[in-house]
């Protein structure tokens, strides 16, 4: 109690210099507050973006289908799986899709494209290929229905209502198969990939195609709870896989994603520990100071009984009530300005990173770990980058002490 | 060691610095302070008073010799067992700055009973009794910035009896204070002497508080030339 006192005391004798020192440690933890939502903000959104535009946030295939899209490893009877989606809770929609590389012809010119099958009703709960279109209509379940990118209408010269002959080869060693469609839709989704080489059919219209039946190539599902999307063992995957298909999550099949997140989460990190290593030099400089202008104060009160341990007690309470200064500034700074991002959003503009489409702002997201965790950090971190200036404190020699400053 | 003595050097030298730049500040000093005497030590400048007390005082450890305690020899103590010894055995009163600048006159003489864990009641009797014994009842609430030179002293002897050490040391405690001042300041510490059975040994290179001593050892060049009682 009564180091606490004087500590509280001792930090108003330079009030400019423990503001500053407040200033420097709060000025490190908002912009880590800010920073970390701004990042969480851009990770969500690379995840929405990496799954709700196209993939899913888990996928079901037949084992082996993802390492070489070879068209025969379809999921010949997908009903099971199909039930099993059907009454889990945890699953909000799932859509069934054939899918296989083929060829998009107009009359004025030809070009390579994956073709989708899709189920129009299912996609919606789980895609955004319905909100991506830029002209025309969605698939409606019309046998000659056919969306494609903008980027490919533009190479195949075409507009709505255009014929196209797309061609692709049946499963199981069929022959080619070449059908007649009408240009319904034009998509956009901001990454080139899918916009110059992407068409969408109905899904029975696919399977006719290519001689498939009820079969499937892939089952995209979206979670009821957005956090489940993270769970790489999550029990619906388990419940899913068998030796004959295997159900991944997005950080599973999207890795490159899951890699970039991990690079994120290691750069917050990073400039963390950066921000409060800058502070902590602060701290033990501010510390310091402190100490050499009291040193004969030092001296005194070692020389009327103090011990060394109560001087270490001493710059500790000091420092960590310019902790708790410091974690107030911090906090209410850090968590005004990352409010406002979280409400008006970061101004981005539209761009692609790693075939991943960002067209929003990005909303800075706030989390407790932000005022809770991460001012207990500096705090700790301040008191500890404090523990050299108070060993020195505590191995000040009275005799010596006494002889300064006077 | 007789048994009135409270403090009694056998030998005392500190040197500092080596070879060549090699100072001796004390040499071969042996001294016995009684309880209850009023000792000054005086000499010039440079003479070793400083050296003496903070040695005897248990701030600085000797080069040779040994220093004993109601039998201990302080020299051979540990950092920790030090600091507790003069929380508890030994009072000092410094040139001027003696008062930690944060804490009113109160807590300042309430610090080293703090320190030893006193109870608050005991605490407050005492703080008030020594605050009242300097003449300083109702300057209390002040901080050392609100007093004169020579209350913030009376503070600094209410404080160095606060803990009732076996004895006080008092280096050169009116040499930041007008004659006056001093002189005052050096009658309380001989009234409490008197009164009170307060040992003290204080350093000092003036003459009209040498009159006011008891007993006065001389130093000249680290090395006790007189020892006069009066």
């Amino acid at each position: 109690m009564l180091n606490l006192k004087l500590a509280f005391r001792n930090l108003f004798r330079n009030g400019r210099r423990t503001l500053l020192t407040c200033l420097l440690i709060g000025f490190s933890l908002s912009a880590l507050i800010i920073v970390d939502g701004i990042i969480l903000g851009m990770s969500k959104l690379l995840v929405e973006s990496a799954t709700h535009l196209m993939s899913g946030e888990a996928q079901v295939h037949r084992r082996g289908y993802l390492d070489s899209f070879d068209v025969d490893l379809y999921i010949a009877d997908p009903g099971a799986l199909q039930a099993t989606l059907e009454r889990n809770p945890a699953v909000a929609g799932y859509s069934m899709r054939v899918m296989s590389g083929g060829m998009v012809s107009s009359p004025y010119n030809v070009a390579a494209a994956m073709i989708l099958g899709l189920d129009a009703g299912q996609e919606k709960s789980v895609s955004r290929i319905s909100e991506s279109l830029v002209d025309g209509e969605y698939l409606s379940g019309m046998d000659t229905e056919l969306i494609i990118g903008s980027d490919l209408a533009d190479l195949l010269e075409v507009k709505l209502g255009d014929r196209i002959v797309l061609t692709l080869s049946q499963v199981d060693g069929g022959g080619i198969s070449q059908e007649l469609f009408r240009l319904s839709g034009i998509s956009r989704f901001g990454i080139r990939e899918l916009d110059s080489t992407t068409a969408f059919i109905n899904l029975d219209r696919a399977r006719g195609m290519m001689g498939m039946d009820t079969a499937v190539h892939e089952i995209a599902i979206r979670y009821a709870e957005g956090e489940d999307s993270a769970n790489r063992n999550h029990p619906l995957l388990a419940e899913l896989s068998n030796s004959e298909y295997e159900a991944l999550g997005w950080k599973d099949f999207n890795a490159s994603i899951g890699t970039m997140l991990e690079t994120i989460d290691l750069v917050t990190i990073v400039v963390g520990m950066i921000l409060f290593l800058l502070a902590s030099f602060g701290v033990i400089n501010t510390m310091f100071m402190s100490i050499y202008e009291r040193i004969y104060e030092f001296g005194v009160i070692k020389a009327i009984g103090t011990r060394p341990t109560d001087l270490i007690k001493l710059v500790l309470c000091e420092s960590f009530l310019i902790a708790v200064g410091s974690v107030i500034c911090g906090t209410l700074l850090g968590g005004a300005v990352s409010y406002y991002f979280s409400v008006s959003g970061v101004i981005l503009g539209e761009f692609e990173v790693s075939g991943i489409a960002f067209h929003n702002n990005i909303y800075s997201v706030l989390e407790p770990a932000q005022f809770i965790e991460f001012p207990i950090y500096v705090i700790l971190l301040t008191v500890i980058a404090s523990l050299y200036p108070a060993a020195f404190a505590a191995k000040i020699v009275p005799s010596e002490a006494l002889q300064k400053s006077l | 060691m007789n048994h009135d003595i409270v403090i009694q050097t056998f030998g005392l030298t500190r040197t500092y610095g080596e070879a060549e730049a090699k100072v001796t500040a004390l040499s071969g000093v042996d001294l016995a302070i009684k309880a209850g005497e009023f000792t000054a030590i005086v000499g010039p400048s440079g003479s070793g008073k400083t050296t003496l007390l903070h040695l005897i005082g248990g701030l600085d450890r000797p080069s040779a010799g040994h220093i004993e305690l109601g039998g201990t020899n302080i020299a051979e103590m540990s950092g920790t067992q030090l600091s507790d010894l003069r929380r508890d055995q030994i009072g000092f009163i410094f040139q001027a700055y003696n008062l930690i600048p944060v804490l009113s006159a109160r807590e300042n003489v309430e610090y080293v009973m703090l320190l030893q864990g006193m109870d608050p009641a005991e605490r407050k009797r005492r703080t008030d009794l020594m605050l009242q014994l300097v003449g300083l009842e109702g300057l209390g609430e002040r901080r050392p910035a609100q007093l004169s030179g020579g209350q913030q002293q009376r503070v600094a002897v209410a404080r160095a009896m606060a803990s009732s050490p076996a004895i006080i040391f008092a280096d050169e405690p009116t040499a930041n204070l007008d004659s006056k001042t001093g002189v005052a300041l050096l009658d309380l510490m001989k009234r409490l002497n008197e009164d009170e059975g307060v040992t003290f040994v204080f350093s000092t290179h003036d003459e009209k508080i040498m009159d006011i001593a008891r007993r006065l050892v001389y130093l000249h060049d680290g090395v006790i030339e007189r020892d006069e009682r009066r």
